[in-house]
Formats: C-alpha cells, structure tokens, sequence
C-alpha cells in the first residue's frame, strides 16, 4: 500500500533518535541534563533582570520547580518544589508562596495527570510556604540563611506534605485503613524528606540570594499618605 | 537483629565519618548527597525489610487475600498447614510467612492451624513450577514425595508427615487421609502438575480424611 508521497509504507523505515531505547537511567540522565540547562539559563536570566520585582522571580522559581517535577518524576518523590516553596514562604510572605504553590501544582499536574489530589497538593504546598513565612524572621536573619534549621525544616516539610495529599485517599479508603496506608508510604516520605536536605543543601544559598536580590521594598504607607496630605 | 537497625547503624557510622572529615562549610552538602545517594541505593532492599517488619503489625480488618500479609497483595503463595503436633520443628505456633528469598518475617499466632505460608513469587503459571518454588525457597523445609500416576501427580507427604501419620487410616480404605490440594481456598478439581494459576493465586496444603 503506498502512502501519501507515493511510496511503499513498509519500504520506510525511520532511522533518527526515535528508535533509541535509553533505558530508566539513561532518561533519567537525559532529564537531568536538561533540568541543568533550564537553571543555568533562569540563573543567568535572573542576572540580567535589574528591577525588584517579586512576581518575574517567582515566575522564573515556578519554571524551575515545574520543571523540576517533571523531569525528576523517574525517581519516586524527590522533586525542588517543596523548598522552592518553603524559601519562597520565608523571603516573599506568605501569599505570594500560595500563588507559587498551586501554580506549581496545577501546571505540572497538568503533564503529570490533573485531579482531585491537585488541589490537595497545592494545600500541603501552600501551608509549607505558609509556615515558610512564620518562621522567617527565625530561618533568614541579618542577611543570612541557616542552612541547618533550614534542612530539618525541610525534612519535616517532606513527611507533612505527603500525609496531607494522603488525606486524598480517604475519598476512596475507610479511615480503618488510612493509618495502613500512611504506614504503607513512609519509605517514600523519607525519599521526600532525603531530597529536600539535599536540594537545601546545595540550592538554598543560591536561591536565597536571587530571592533577596528582589524583593520589592514596601512603601512606607504613613510617609505616603503625609506625603499626600502635603500636596 | 531487625535488617533495618543494620541500614541505621552504616548510615549513622558513615554520616560519623563525614562530619569529623568534611570541613564545616561543606558538611551539609556532604550530608545531604550522602545521605539521598545512600537512600537511593538502599531503597529496593531496605523497603522490603520494611514492609515486611511492617506486616507484623497489620492485621487488616476483612482478610483480603486468605489472611495472608499485604505484601504479597496481587502476588502468589504456597501455605503448607499441619495438624497440631505435626508442623516442623519451629512452625508448632501459628502460621509463619516466608518471603520468596526464604526470610521468615511474620507469624500469624492468631490463625487456626500451624505450619507455614511461602510467599511474594509472581508470573507462575503452572501450579507444581510455584510448589516447587515456594519448597525451594524454604530450604528442605518442606521437601515433599510424590507418586506419579497417569492422571497426574499425588503428593504422598510433605515435610516428611504422611496423612496416615496424624489421621487414622483403614487397612481395607473404608476411612483413610490425604494431603489436599486447595486453590484460592476452594478444593482444586485439578491435580497440582495440572493447576493454572491467577496472578495472585493461593495454593493451599492441608491434610484431610474421609
């Protein structure tokens, strides 16, 4: 049978990369390389971005954390999104961490698959920006991170994440069971919590300083509003 | 000892090692990359030991799976029960649960008889290839003899207790006993060189008289 230009369609054989098997970990490595290509071009974007604007760091955090999510989803439950949230929390406040966190979580899911455990990510996301932001003043002080306090956070962070998307289950499950469960996913909490010491480890300094670098002063309403009354 | 605490004790002696050779500045690299490297390595053995430690503790409420651990969920098992006094030497207190590697991690002392379940094995079509399997895993354990007969094979006594040992058996055949066959809990109509399994078939062992 001849196809569309004419030629026998079993006569072509496609020849190109398409029919290269590379293999769990040779994806995996492939995964990784371009998620190391997509944070050197944010981070040298970022260098170039001269305003204190909150909201393009936040955008060019949620490139990276989505993209983080999907190209690490071969290796179960280590993914950047939770500490990109929790930093977000302490240096931008409570608020702008949520917008990050269901963003994140919607646009990923939408590759990953989108449903009713989406919005029960964005929640567990959103309420680690939130205590993110509580604790600020005690992770980030005099211009400087911990880095200790920060890891344990983040460990935590992992567990209490994962217990909280695991109240999804209960659309399905009877609460007799849902300890079962729980039970069931703690090895793969302590995978979140591992991967959240080690991208504190090794990115929170950085991406504290790109955060800090743009934070927008606030207006000081009260020399505002006199300036105001003046004119 | 619990496998788990053998995972604790290397990873705390190797994080021990690193935090009296790595420099302040970069401990929590050192720390943070050991210790998912070690995870990630670590993760197919040490969440089996896990589950199965686990499994000692779950009693899951409506026995899905004939009672077995939730491990072997959608996997298939061979259960060998005795009459009390006739399990193995060890097996006299419950039923024990073999993992397909051999490892016994869990006794059930609740269950109505004694002996052993062997478990965890997957893609076993033919019911003697996962008999065999599952005796194989466990040693000599329960090594069986057979007599092999033109409608199929007959197991003639396994770990080494014959039927007419623990039920009495007529000279002349009016009342006797025999090693049963069942299949997901109901009596096979087949014998066990002839059995075709589900992906997560039960074979059960047990002695029964007439």
């Amino acid at each position: 049978m001849n196809n569309i230009l004419g030629y026998e369609e079993d006569a072509i054989t496609m020849i190109d990369a398409h029919d290269i098997n590379l293999g769990p970990n040779g994806i995996l490595f492939v995964n990784v390389a371009l998620l190391a290509m997509i944070g050197w071009a944010l981070w040298r974007a970022e260098k170039s971005i001269t305003t204190q604007s909150e909201m393009i760091t936040l955008f060019l955090l949620g490139i990276f954390a989505i993209s983080g999510r999907i190209l690490l989803d071969p290796i179960p439950n280590i993914q950047p999104v939770t500490v990109i949230v929790l930093l977000a929390g302490i240096h931008f406040g409570a608020a702008r961490s949520i917008i990050l966190a269901t963003s994140i979580a919607l646009i990923s899911n939408l590759y990953l698959g989108h449903g009713l455990w989406t919005i029960y990510q964005a929640l567990g996301w959103s309420l680690i920006g939130v205590f993110g932001a509580m604790i600020s003043s005690k992770i980030y002080s005099n211009n400087k991170l911990s880095v200790n306090p920060l890891m344990a956070v983040a460990a935590v962070s992992g567990f209490v994440f994962d217990w909280i998307v695991s109240i999804s289950a209960l659309h399905v499950l009877s609460p007799d069971i849902f300890f079962l469960y729980i039970l069931n996913g703690i090895p793969f909490d302590l995978l979140h919590a591992t991967g959240n010491m080690f991208f504190v480890a090794w990115f929170a300094v950085p991406l504290s300083e790109i955060m800090t670098r743009h934070i927008a002063f606030k207006q000081p309403s009260v020399v505002d509003n006199f300036a105001k009354t003046r004119v | 000892m619990n496998p788990l605490i053998s995972y604790l004790i290397i990873f705390t002696l190797i994080s021990l090692f690193i935090y009296t050779t790595v420099n302040k500045e970069n401990l929590a690299k050192a720390i943070g990359t050991f210790s998912l490297v070690f995870l990630i390595i670590s993760f197919s053995s040490m969440s089996t030991d896990y589950y199965r430690w686990t499994s000692e503790f779950i009693d899951e409420v409506d026995n899905p799976h004939y009672g077995l651990p939730d491990l072997w969920d959608d996997k298939q098992a061979v259960c060998f029960h005795f009459p009390a006094g006739y399990a193995p030497s060890g097996l006299d207190d419950g039923r024990h649960h073999f993992d397909f590697d051999g490892t016994d991690f869990k006794t059930d002392k609740d269950w109505n008889s004694t002996g052993a379940c062997v478990g965890g094995f997957e893609d076993f079509d033919n019911g003697l290839e996962l008999f065999n399997a599952a005796v194989g895993a466990t040693g000599s354990t329960f090594s069986y003899n057979s007599t092999q007969f033109s409608f199929g094979l007959q197991i003639d006594s396994i770990a080494g207790v014959l039927p007419c040992e623990a039920y009495t058996c007529a000279a002349d055949f009016s009342s006797g006993a025999y090693w049963e066959l069942l299949h997901n809990g109901a009596y096979s109509m087949v014998g066990i060189s002839d059995l075709i399994l589900d992906p997560d078939s039960v074979i059960t062992w047990q002695i029964a008289s007439y």
